[in-house]
């Protein structure tokens, strides 16, 4: 990184002066002549900050969110923008936080201190959205996330997460599990990673209270070559039901194998890389039936239905979890502040406290209701099961959300 | 429990088929050329996207495309020796670990570059059928694999016993200078080894492809075993090379299914250190062949 400056800063010394003047001035008369006549015609624009990863290993569902939240502005404004504010358009300024920890900080800090932000929003994984919400609670300024990480609740005045929580995950799988059974026997396999063991150690903790028996909960190091012997396990200790906590490689695997022994388990792949369309691209037909966990679905409301449908035709793909629930992120921000009647953060951060919405594009969640309580969650927020039903991801749980029954496999 | 460890033993031998392709590589090299390939694993992975590639483009099943991974690989082998292994040859190791390694390093980040870190993956109709007897079960692209890779080893073994190619190498591999004396050509019989050794690699990552996923990582995974069952077969031995392998397949398979999934592979180190305590030059004995 830092030799990386230093080459450039040397590059750019190396520049001719004639060069320099003429790139400068090329860009002061661009900005001049384009900004000014803006300025003359609308009100100001209300700016909001995007963090996500559009580079770096989270990049792939980053990309996504970016589309996701630029579409989202363009309906807000050619819907006539925020009327409290003569019609001000919402301004996205995208950074990328290119999934590491470190930049996260700095591009939040940056975005924060060279811009007048009203709110941001961000960053898709949790173990970058903490660092963005802390820096954001310190320079005051509001942030709404899809990130499901408990921790965020915490301590936090600035930060609303309008979704179901991890802990809340655990739970609604083992639910599920009893759809597929009445004495659900699950296996639990996780990799012994820190991401599968408290993910898994939260089903082991919740099992006896939701009639759950747990017959078998085996880690297996991630990436391994052949799901054959763990899935031997499996057979052995007699499951109906099989909760894999793994990533995309290992659950490909996993299913695969279980096609091939002839083991009959309905798979809970739980969340994350399992509800987004690359997942199907990848697996196939051999998806199908397959069960999951997420905080949004693109089925969740008629609202959601029609956003999907206008991803879909500039992506090709589905609207998935992540990039659905932002796009409802965004219309609670102009929810807040088109009441707040002002660009002012923290008064864009008291309207968001006392939002309460049941219908629109805002309220395009599980349960259709969004209310913040005073840890900034959604007092109505719960994850919904899903199920992958001709190549498409069905919402089968609750009943309440469910729009197709648990196709049984 | 008798069809339990029958089905684990199945699960190690088939796994382990593709472990020996990987060894047997590794094995060679070191035999004839004395050079450790710490980028072998990187090799797999080039002949696992050959395959996605043209799957994914042509429509091409990943064993057709063996007749591209295999050439070409070969091809690559006989470049690299030539250009790179042949100017760090001499007394001293430290330049060609080196230069290895910083193959391996070097094909990995451009695969980043070029593939991005995403799971590629072929779906043939044989990728998700097993065969079933009894209570067992035999993935068929994993038995595919299997004999394939047991078909190319035998090849091998016959190429290096009846050819006079084979015979060479065999010799080069033995005593080098006298080889030399005899009037073998080490340059050419080195370039043969690499060609050889980088194929075998390139047919496993093609035989990989219906059932594993191509990612810039992916042959770390095999690399790691490939090493273990060079150092068990004795280095430089084709056979104990092949043989470890497949021991080692077997290990893994009832270490996950015994002792835990997280700790297949204490069996298989398990199995390396009492070897190296008791029969440091490896089960394969002192002598390569």
């Amino acid at each position: 990184m830092k030799t990386d400056r230093k080459a450039s800063h040397a590059l750019s010394k190396r520049q001719g002066r004639r060069e320099f003047l003429i790139k400068t001035g090329g860009i002061l008369a661009a900005s001049a002549f384009g900004a000014v006549p803006l300025r003359g015609w609308a009100a100001d624009p209300v700016n909001i900050g995007a963090l996500y990863p559009t580079t770096g290993s989270m990049a792939q569902i980053g990309v996504g969110c970016v589309a996701a939240a630029k579409l989202a502005v363009e309906m807000i404004n050619d819907a006539g923008g925020i009327k409290s504010l003569g019609g001000a358009k919402l301004n996205l300024i995208i950074s990328d936080v290119q999934s590491d920890t470190t930049v996260t900080r700095t591009e939040t800090d940056r975005l924060i201190t060279s811009n007048k932000l009203s709110a941001i929003h961000g960053c898709y994984a949790s173990a970058l959205t903490l660092i963005a919400s802390e820096v954001a609670e310190r320079a005051k300024v509001p942030l709404i996330t899809g990130s499901s990480s408990d921790q965020l609740n915490k301590g936090r005045t600035y930060t609303f997460t309008p979704f179901a929580r991890a802990s809340q995950f655990a739970q609604a799988q083992l639910r599920m599990s009893r759809l597929v059974s009445e004495k659900p026997k699950v296996a639990v396999i996780f990799e012994n990673t820190a991401f599968g063991t408290s993910t898994s150690n939260g089903l082991r903790e919740q099992a006896a209270a939701e009639g759950v028996e747990i017959v078998l909960f085996e880690p297996y190091s991630a990436g391994f070559t052949d799901a054959s012997p763990l899935i031997n396990k499996v057979k052995s200790s007699g499951a109906n039901a099989l909760f894999s906590v793994s990533y995309l490689n290992d659950l490909i695997l996993i299913v695969r194998t279980v096609k091939q022994v002839g083991l009959n388990v309905a798979i809970n792949g739980g969340s994350g890389g399992f509800v987004i369309p690359d997942f199907y691209k990848n697996v196939g037909k051999l998806a199908e039936g397959l069960q999951g966990v997420a905080h949004w679905n693109h089925d969740v409301s008629d609202d959601a239905q029609k956003v999907n449908a206008e991803y879909k035709k500039r992506t090709g793909e589905f609207l998935f979890e992540y990039a659905g629930g932002l796009v409802a992120q965004t219309f609670m921000l102009a929810d807040a502040i088109e009441r707040a009647a002002s660009a002012d953060s923290q008064k864009v951060r008291e309207a968001l406290s006392t939002l309460d919405v049941s219908k629109g594009f805002a309220a395009m969640a599980p349960g259709g209701k969004v209310k913040f309580g005073p840890d900034g969650k959604n007092i109505y927020g719960h994850p919904v099961g899903v199920q992958w039903q001709n190549g498409d991801l069905a919402s089968v749980y609750p009943s309440e959300d469910a729009r197709t029954p648990l196709m049984k496999t | 429990m008798l069809e339990t460890v029958a089905q684990a033993v199945i699960n190690g031998l088939l796994i382990g088929g593709i472990y020996a392709l990987v060894s047997i590589g590794v094995t060679l090299i070191f035999g004839v050329v004395k050079v450790v390939n710490f980028a072998q694993g990187e090799f797999v992975m080039i002949g696992m996207y050959i395959s996605f590639f043209l799957a994914n483009q042509f429509g091409i099943d990943p064993l057709v495309s063996l007749a591209v991974s295999i050439p070409v690989l070969f091809v690559v082998g006989v470049l690299i020796q030539h250009f790179l292994i042949r100017r760090v040859l001499g007394p001293n190791d430290m330049p060609q670990i080196f230069l290895t390694f910083a193959l391996s390093l070097l094909l990995l980040n451009l695969a980043l570059m070029l593939f991005t870190a995403n799971y590629r993956t072929v779906h043939t109709s044989y990728s998700d059928e097993a065969f079933h007897i009894g209570g067992l079960y035999i993935p068929e692209a994993k038995l595919i694999a299997f004999v394939v890779a047991m078909a190319l080893s035998g090849a091998l073994w016959v190429f290096l016993h009846t050819t006079d190619l084979g015979k060479a190498m065999r010799a080069a591999a033995q005593n080098r200078d006298v080889a030399t004396l005899m009037g073998i050509n080490p340059n050419r019989v080195f370039c043969v080894a690499l060609g050889i050794a980088l194929a075998l690699a390139g047919a496993a990552g093609s035989l990989l492809m219906p059932f594993y996923s191509a990612y810039p990582f992916v042959g770390q995974v095999f690399v790691l075993m490939a090493f273990v069952a060079v150092v068990l077969g004795t280095l430089g031995n084709v056979i104990g090379a092949l043989i470890a392998s497949l021991m080692m397949g077997v290990a893994e398979s009832l270490g996950i299914q015994f002792v835990g999934a997280d700790s297949g592979l204490i069996v298989v180190f398990a199995m390396l250190l009492l070897t190296l305590a008791f029969k440091p030059t490896g089960l394969g004995g002192g002598r390569a062949r």
